[in-house]
């Protein structure tokens, strides 16, 4: 019994000590501590490649209003063709983050590199909102936010809305 | 039924048929988890029943524990505390699917491989797999047979 309980437990902290040191010599390797708190923003694994930028969140729904009604600030959807169609923000322009390189290149014509863009997928759990942003930024966008909520909360709140037929 | 028992915990070749396909089993279900902690931990956040500072962690950890006891399992290296260990595991999984298909939460498993998709139908049909392994892994536990192409017991 006493074997038992030895073995496993060196079973375990040998593993422990390869997952740790794998982990942070591995580019796809993630923080010791994720982003969990929703309260907070966009959950995240926060990951080495795709680090979490809380700078560049807009945290409520009314900020993202606000934004919207500004009408110079072009909102980007990261969700993919069928969510976009079921509903999206009301002018909101489809770019399906797996589907990034094959539509970027028209977004790119249409919209010049100082565009205010607001990014959004469908909530806090949902972390496209943030790789489409980064996306953009490293394409030379310099203004691109992520409005954390997403389409589930503006649809909520009663905001404008369109449907694709 | 006696001799059923006594067939299943001293016959040499199903000890280490179990062994065997167990080890397989959780070597390539941490291959995935392995190569993308970060869709793990996701997973893990997923159940909705671990504390945020352990998910990483866990998602760190945990695929590596699977790696090497099945490792351990398939080349008779502590063969039995291997298959005890495997059977905790594997009791974990069971309580964590259960619990979460009683209150109704969906969520993706993440065994084999990261999905889209996740429904309650899924889970049942894994608890039911995981309760087989659960079986299979307690003939590794208890066999009385000398265990065959054991490396070091």
């Amino acid at each position: 019994m006493t074997k038992i309980v030895r073995d496993m437990v060196l079973i375990v902290g040998f593993s422990a000590l390869v997952g740790l040191g794998v982990n942070a010599l591995s580019p796809a390797g993630i923080s010791l501590v994720g982003e969990w708190d929703v309260s907070k923003g966009v959950v995240s694994p926060n990951s080495k490649s795709q680090p979490v930028s809380r700078d560049i969140e807009i945290g409520t729904v009314a900020e993202a209003y606000a934004l919207f009604k500004e009408k110079s600030v072009v909102f980007v959807d990261a969700r993919d063709e069928a969510a976009f169609r079921q509903g999206h923000i009301e002018g909101a322009v489809h770019l399906f983050v797996y589907d990034y390189n094959t539509t970027f290149p028209s977004f790119m014509a249409r919209f010049p590199l100082d565009q205010p863009i607001v990014a959004y997928c469908s909530g806090r759990t949902c972390e496209d909102s943030h790789t489409l942003a980064r996306y953009l930024k490293e394409d030379g966008y310099t203004d691109v936010r992520v409005f954390v909520d997403g389409y589930p909360a503006w649809e909520r709140e009663g905001l404008p809305v369109e449907k694709t037929d | 039924m006696k001799k059923l028992t006594d067939t299943l915990f001293t016959n040499p070749w199903l000890e280490l048929a179990a062994r065997l396909c167990l080890g397989l089993v959780f070597v390539y279900a941490s291959i995935h988890k392995i190569l993308d902690p970060g869709s793990f931990a996701r997973i893990i956040y997923g159940y909705g029943l671990f504390p945020a500072w352990s998910i990483n962690l866990t998602a760190i950890v945990l695929p590596y524990v699977e790696l090497m006891a099945g490792l351990c399992l398939m080349a008779g290296i502590v063969p039995r505390s291997a298959a005890v260990l495997v059977e905790i595991l594997l009791l974990a999984f069971i309580v964590a699917i259960s619990i979460n298909l009683i209150r109704g939460h969906e969520f993706d498993c993440g065994c084999f491989s990261f999905q889209q998709d996740s429904n309650a139908a899924a889970g049942k049909e894994l608890l039911l797999r995981d309760m087989l392994w659960f079986a299979v892994g307690i003939v590794a536990v208890f066999s009385r047979s000398r265990r065959k192409f054991s490396l070091m017991k």
